[in-house]
């Protein structure tokens, strides 16, 4: 085993980091929340000239042709300086899947796209139910001549007011389970019958309501194979948690470091307050979870890379950051006392994003559940073997 | 033992109810701390304690001569609950008018202070609104550290200095201000007196301070040379400390009746939700509300058993600390069980509470964001959690 950063990942992070800080430091956060696109197209642009949008992109679509691993590198960055850009659902939720799965042409023109930066795609997923489970997908699709016709709506899509083109999962088939009948479709955003409205949440990072009127898309741009859909999204879901795993234990590095300092510095009773056992105990226990969150991430992000299948891993890891995340935000508050409840502080810009981090790609429930699942199936070491 | 509620008590109960359906907006749903936030709501809220104030419920329990109606703790405790479930804003008169300064002065005060404030307190009028300025910048938990001053003059105090986290400070007329009047004290708990403060005076400045989720609920205040006259000390100069130690009991008793009450509300609200939405025949969320119902009903037995103790004649030591804390930590097991319930629609922004994708008013996510603000006000929980041990549990202090 080796625990260290190879040596382009040290590189990645270190340019990230100053990149970031510089380009993108909390006021910058702060302003874009109150934004209209929520993002500054001209950061994009730097960021895609830094070669990020390509990473793990062949170089033939423009890319750099780094490992997943890598990326799940610079998305911990990413979190742990709150960049506020539709980077996470360009790169990880479609960018991914269509390199896996996009035809030929597909991948020619819309990887090189996404590397320069030139588009912003988003996943139009979930719906109304709000659910991860392929039950969920209803938005109708029909075949009219040579074109598909797609109506329904779509909830929570991140920054669909600001996308080119959506990859949406649509139902084509009633028939069998629900995982099979599922088609996804490259569309294009400012496709006729589309309306899209960001929906006001909390943290203010443009998730929206995107409806479709019996949307046209012409057959050559289903993604994969027709009622075949639900397969890519699974990949999504796998892929994408995992990155999503390394944002939030950026974040919670980012909280667990203020913390700690702001413990070392605010005195009450003429003592730190991180001299009192009660904050040094709980600081310590957010240590434990922040090392255990970033371990496990780390270890599923690996199988990911080396191409072992890690469903459980995957799952385990979502699972804990979503409790990791939410519990050191909680506390991170808590231990700031007063100040911790203002806007004032860059903490709270964290806690905000709490709930939108754990209902993307799934909350804990959904993840417990696939563990159970594979723990059902799993034949228990000592069985068979003798004692 | 009798675990009942008596007939008086039930029958109050009722008249709450009917009064909540009469005067409250069809399908009303109050959501945490938003009463302060805008005009509207204060607007509401103000016309409410007026409205409560007419049926003497208000102050039931102070006596009659001060605008109260004598009422039983028992009473008290049963009109806090009701009223916290059904969501009836308005009846704090701000921070602090009807839970404390009012006690404190029928303890502490002068008859002019008394007669003068205690009924406009009564009234429900916008002139017995009050905030309560305790911290400071370097005060917080350890509140004897203030160093915002009052110096006698003549028939007068000059005060002067800084307030920080003061409630309602935007909407009170009246301040109950702690301040340090004798500089020289050997030790910070002494030279401590409270003074009232009209919030009209020169030299008082209000400065927003604004949350996380963009509730404007505590402000900063300045004291910048503001007399007052000598007569709106309350009690004995620089015995400050000890009459606070009561204020901030009382304080922190209103919070448990008032805190099963609005939790109550939140479960039954996250039951109907679980089963309109075929959620409640779920194992794992059918328990889940089956813990915090748990949680409730011990909340609401121990509020019961704190005021049986204050209705035997003694005076509670580490019971409001208790209950305070146990309230905290089911607002938070509340919200994070509620807020995974709603799952994605729980991400709201609380102040787009009539958006269409808006759940349950909500309530759910105003809790959620804002509970770590009640787990703080009113003294910490670790700080909750050091008076249990050195008062409750007789340990050595541990700071
Ligand atoms: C929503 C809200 C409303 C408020 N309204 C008012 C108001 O109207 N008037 C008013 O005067 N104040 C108000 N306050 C302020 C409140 O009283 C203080 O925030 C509180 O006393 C804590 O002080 P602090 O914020 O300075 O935190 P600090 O005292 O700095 O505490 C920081 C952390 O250290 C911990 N800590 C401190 N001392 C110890 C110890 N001895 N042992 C273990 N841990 C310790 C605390 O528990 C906390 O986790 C309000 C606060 C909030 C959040």
């Amino acid at each position: 085993m080796d625990f260290d950063f190879s040596e382009d990942q040290i590189m990645i992070k270190d340019a990230a980091r100053k990149f970031l800080e510089k380009e993108c430091p909390k006021d910058m956060v702060r302003k874009l929340k109150e934004d209209k696109l929520g993002y500054d197209p001209l950061m994009w642009q730097k960021m895609a000239d830094l070669g990020w949008m390509g990473l793990i992109l062949p170089e033939e679509y423009g890319g750099t042709g780094l490992a997943y691993m890598d990326l799940v590198v610079l998305m911990e960055e990413m979190g742990r300086n709150l960049l506020p850009a539709p980077f996470f659902p360009t790169v990880a939720l479609c960018a991914l899947p269509i390199l896996e799965y996009g035809s030929a042409e597909q991948k020619e023109k819309i990887l090189s796209e996404i590397a320069n930066g030139e588009k912003v795609y988003t996943l139009a997923l979930t719906e109304g139910s709000a659910t991860y489970e392929a039950s969920g997908i209803e938005l109708c699709v029909y075949l009219e001549g040579d074109d598909y016709l797609l109506s329904g709506t779509k909830l929570f899509v991140p920054y669909a007011h600001a996308a080119d083109y959506l990859l949406v999962v649509g139902r084509t088939s009633q028939k069998g389970n629900p995982e099979e009948g599922v088609t996804v479709f490259i569309v294009d955003a400012k496709s006729p019958g589309i309306d899209t409205e960001v929906i006001p949440t909390a943290a203010h990072d443009r998730q929206c309501e995107v409806r479709f009127d019996r949307v046209k898309v012409p057959r050559e741009n289903v993604l994969g194979e027709v009622n075949k859909g639900w397969d890519i999204v699974e990949f999504i879901l796998q892929r994408g948690a995992v990155l999503k795993c390394a944002e939030m234990l950026g974040g919670t590095e980012a909280v667990l470091e203020m913390t700690n300092n702001y413990a070392k510095e605010r005195i009450q009773f003429d003592k730190p307050i991180g001299s009192f056992q009660a904050i040094q105990h709980k600081l310590a226990q957010m240590l434990i979870e922040v090392e255990g969150l970033r371990y496990l991430t780390y270890e599923a992000a690996w199988h990911i890379n080396a191409g072992i299948p890690s469903k459980l891993l995957i799952s385990m890891a979502k699972t804990k950051a979503n409790e990791v995340y939410q519990r050191t935000c909680l506390d991170g508050v808590k231990i700031h006392g007063a100040v911790g409840f203002t806007e004032e502080l860059d903490l709270s810009l964290y806690f905000i994003r709490t709930k939108s981090s754990e209902f993307s790609l799934g909350d804990g429930g959904f993840h417990r559940e696939r563990i159970a699942c594979e723990l059902e199936q799993l034949q228990p070491l000592f069985i068979g073997n003798c004692l | 033992m009798d675990f009942k509620f008596g007939e008086k008590e039930e029958q109050l109960r009722r008249e709450i109810r009917e009064f909540a359906k009469e005067e409250l907006p069809p399908g009303w749903l109050a959501a945490m701390l938003e009463e302060e936030n805008s005009d509207e709501d204060w607007g509401f809220a103000m016309t409410m304690s007026g409205k409560l104030a007419e049926k003497g419920w208000l102050t039931m329990s102070w006596p009659v001569e001060y605008g109260g109606k004598g009422a039983s703790l028992w009473e008290q405790l049963a009109y806090s609950e009701e009223a916290a479930y059904w969501g009836i804003p308005g009846v704090g008169m701000g921070i602090g008018g009807v839970d404390w300064v009012g006690p404190s002065l029928m303890m502490f005060g002068s008859e002019e202070l008394k007669k003068k404030h205690l009924p406009l307190i009564a009234s429900g009028k916008p002139d017995g609104v009050w905030c309560t300025a305790y911290s400071e910048p370097n005060a917080g938990s350890d509140f004897a550290n203030i160093r915002t001053s009052a110096i006698r003059e003549k028939d007068e105090y000059i005060i002067n200095g800084q307030k920080i986290w003061t409630s309602a400070a935007h909407r009170a007329r009246w301040c109950w201000l702690a301040v340090r009047t004798d500089l020289n004290a050997p030790k910070k708990h002494q030279g401590i007196s409270v003074i009232i403060v009209d919030m009209k005076s020169k030299g008082v400045t209000v400065r927003p301070l604004i949350n996380y989720a963009g509730y404007h609920i505590f402000n900063e205040v300045f004291f910048d040379d503001v007399r007052v006259p000598s007569t709106n000390l309350v009690g004995k100069e620089n015995n400050g400390w000890y009459q606070l130690m009561h204020s901030l009991g009382f304080e922190r008793g209103s919070v448990a009746g008032r805190g099963c009450g609005y939790n109550r509300r939140i479960l039954d609200e996250l039951v109907q939700y679980a089963k309109e939405n075929h959620l409640f025949r779920e194992k794992e969320i059918r328990h889940k509300l089956a813990d915090m119902a748990v949680l409730i009903e011990t909340q609401r037995i121990l509020a019961c058993e704190t005021i049986w103790k204050m209705s035997k004649g003694s005076n509670p030591v580490y019971e409001p600390s208790r209950d305070k804390v146990f309230n905290d930590q089911i607002a938070e097991r509340l919200a994070i069980i509620g807020t995974g319930l709603l799952g994605m629609y729980s991400q709201m922004d609380p102040l787009q509470r009539k958006s269409k994708w808006t759940k349950l008013k909500g309530c759910v996510e105003a809790l959620y964001w804002l509970f770590p603000g009640i787990a703080i006000a009113a003294g910490t929980d670790e700080v909750e959690m050091n008076i249990i041990g050195q008062f409750g549990l007789k340990l050595p202090k541990s700071y």
